[in-house]
């Protein structure tokens, strides 16, 4: 007997109780729907997230002091002209600014609002994409002339001036007037959200407005993505041999924050695939008890099929062929379920739908492993059976 | 055809041991149609297993269609019941989920005989038996005598050396009893070898030759010098039948 005769023998017995075979693969509809949900769902996020650093662009680094207690920073060991030094000797480097950071009120002509007020160059737009609407924003005659200048995030300008061009207008910080002369796009990304809003001046105006010499970091761009480990390098080279000091800066990548996001959604898909795959041994389990009630339930079956000539190999395939299709179709509906699941959470979520098709094949093949293995047992108990015996029972 | 030797059965049960057959030795020629009778638990239904290689003797050799068949493998067994024994049963022994048609089937399916052939054969099998236009009936759609010939030609589709029927008119009426046997000696005329047990001695007069069994061992072997002929019979209940009427 051939295997197409085997399937449609299973198919005839499996047809025969449709509301017990549809019960019984349950278990296994609901492990592999849930795995192929999970799966799809984690590779949409993920793919949102990276989205986002792509955004930001893939190729940024920061450094900043590392403060230590027994040896407190004093304060010096990044300066303003660091920055610019620097990118002059590193080829790696193409851009490379102080960035000093502070929430502060802001004062406009219709409102007072807290801002996140940056301190930094001209290079810092191009670090971070930014995208100017209206105006200009910071250059270096701004920084080298100290002077009075303010660029606005947009919706902050729209608070602070109400109907009125912010352009030309007057911002207060702490008792220093400055001129707003740009205005900013509003970041629309899932980081930002929830902060305030940033208002960007020169460093120099910085430590004009703040009486303060103190640069807390640097933020920088390589010239390309492979590039960034060596613009690292050598920045703190440099930095250290500047200010005679050794092992006092600390430095991130974006790359090592896309990895550790990226350990985080994939250690939580792996978590919720394991409840997914005891699902699917739960399901097995459930198939496999079934198969012994319907071996028990077929014995006289069975003591005819022997007397007919079926070998006890026969047998054997035909209960295991039984369970495979089973495990087989309560996988194809799983698969079914857990794709529509897959679409129905990328449109909610607004994301990618990202099925990942290996996971659908693994769970095609996983399904079929569980037949086999919960099919086993039971197949061949049916097998084992003395033909006369079967034959005599009712 | 069948020819055994000194045939004996033990059943080793937890407490005694069961001589079921304490040494048998018959033979039936190609073509030949017997019936073993003999009280309750004499040893028929034994007998009948050994045959139908279902079981392996205790002792003594067994020799079907010229190959010892006595310490074959049940791999091997289950080739020999497939190709050279028909079984019939007495209490039919059809699945009940399958059609009258993919019944007879069923022993071609073991013999891996291609779908095509499978039904045009399985479809004469049942014209043979005067089933032509029931191919698609389920079990429980025929009478007990119409069960029995889907058994009957299940029994002969793969053209046996040998049917064996256990008892094959025990679970049936009178006129259907004899209905059956007017299949067999038809099949026995066109030159089937069958062995029949029976408790009825009006069954076993249909046959050529009469096996009695007795605790186990064979006690008579009688020629029916002058066999019933079921067609006849069957003439005579329906002429009665049509009297009555
Ligand atoms: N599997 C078994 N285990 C133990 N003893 C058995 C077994 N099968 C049959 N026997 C015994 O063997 C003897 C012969 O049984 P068998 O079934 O061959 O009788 P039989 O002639 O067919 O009787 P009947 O006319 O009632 O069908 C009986 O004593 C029976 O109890
Ligand atoms: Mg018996």
């Amino acid at each position: 007997m051939n295997l197409w005769e085997s399937v449609r023998v299973a198919l005839d017995g499996i047809m025969a109780n449709k509301l017990r075979s549809f019960l019984t693969t349950l278990g296994i509809i609901i492990g592999i729907a849930a795995v192929i949900t999970v799966v799809a769902i984690g590779q949409g996020g993920r793919a949102v997230i990276m989205g986002e650093f792509e955004k930001i662009g893939t190729n940024i680094y920061m450094v900043w002091v590392d403060w230590r207690a027994d040896d407190p920073p004093t304060g010096r060991e990044i300066q303003k002209e660091d920055a610019a030094i620097i990118k002059r000797l590193s080829p790696a480097v193409s851009y490379l600014a102080p960035v000093n950071t502070a929430i502060r009120p802001v004062k406009g002509s219709e409102d007072q609002k807290s801002a996140r007020l940056i301190g930094t160059t001209a290079d810092y737009i191009h670090i971070r994409n930014l995208e100017i609407i209206r105006g200009r924003f910071l250059t270096a005659q701004d920084d080298n002339g100290c002077r009075r200048v303010a660029v606005v995030d947009e919706e902050l300008a729209r608070e602070l001036y109400g109907k009125t061009d912010p352009i030309g207008q007057k911002l207060m910080i702490r008792n220093t007037p400055l001129v707003v002369v740009g205005l900013l796009k509003s970041e629309k990304s899932m980081f930002s959200f929830g902060t305030s809003k940033p208002v960007y001046i020169p460093i120099s105006t910085w430590q004009y407005v703040f009486h303060n010499y103190y640069i807390s970091q640097l933020e920088g761009k390589a010239v390309s993505r492979e590039e960034v480990p060596l613009a690292v390098e050598q920045t703190l080279k440099i930095l250290e041999r500047r200010h005679n000091t050794e092992g006092r800066y600390q430095s991130v990548t974006l790359e090592d924050e896309m990895e550790s996001a990226n350990k985080v959604t994939g250690i939580l898909t792996l978590i919720i695939s394991a409840v997914a795959g005891i699902s699917l041994l739960v399901g097995g389990i459930g198939v496999m008890n079934i198969m012994l009630v319907s071996v028990t339930e077929r014995v006289r079956e069975i003591g005819i099929r022997m007397a007919l000539g079926a070998r006890r190999r026969d047998i054997l395939m035909q209960f295991l062929v039984e369970a495979v299709m089973l495990c087989l179709l309560g996988g194809l509906v799983g698969i079914v379920l857990g794709v529509g699941g897959a679409y129905l959470v990328a449109k909610l979520a607004h994301w990618p739908p990202l099925v990942s098709w290996g996971t659908v094949a693994i769970a095609v093949l996983f399904s079929a492993v569980i037949g086999i293995f919960f099919g086993i047992y039971p197949a061949n108990k049916a097998a084992r059976m003395n033909p006369i015996e079967a034959l005599r029972r009712e | 055809m069948i020819k055994t030797a000194g045939l004996t059965k033990i059943y080793q049960t937890s407490s005694v041991a069961v001589h079921a057959l304490r040494g048998v030795s018959i033979e039936v020629k190609k073509g030949e149609f017997v019936s073993i009778m003999g009280p309750s638990g004499s040893g028929k239904s034994t007998l009948m297993n050994l045959l139908g290689c279902l079981d392996k003797p205790s002792g003594g050799t067994y020799t079907l269609d010229g190959t010892d068949v006595s310490n074959l493998s049940e791999d091997e067994l289950a080739a020999i019941r497939n190709r050279k024994i028909g079984f019939v049963f007495q209490t039919f022994n059809l699945l009940p989920r399958l059609t009258a048609l993919r019944n007879v089937e069923l022993p071609m399916l073991y013999a891996g005989v291609e779908p095509e052939e499978r039904y045009t054969r399985a479809k004469t099998a049942l014209e043979r038996v005067g089933l032509a236009n029931r191919l698609h009936h389920y079990p429980n759609q025929l009478s007990g005598g119409q069960n029995q010939r889907v058994a009957i030609a299940r029994a002969l589709v793969n053209n046996p050396a040998v049917i064996l029927a256990d008892e094959p008119t025990g679970n049936l009426d009178t006129l259907s009893g004899e209905e059956i046997m007017a299949v067999f000696q038809e099949l026995n005329a066109e030159g089937a070898t069958i062995v029949l047990v029976t408790h009825e001695r009006e069954i076993a007069e249909h046959t050529q030759r009469v096996l009695t069994l007795r605790d186990g061992l064979l006690q008579r072997d009688e020629q029916i010098k002058d066999p019933l002929n079921a067609k006849e019979i069957l003439q005579q209940l329906r002429n009665k039948a049509g009297d009555r009427e």
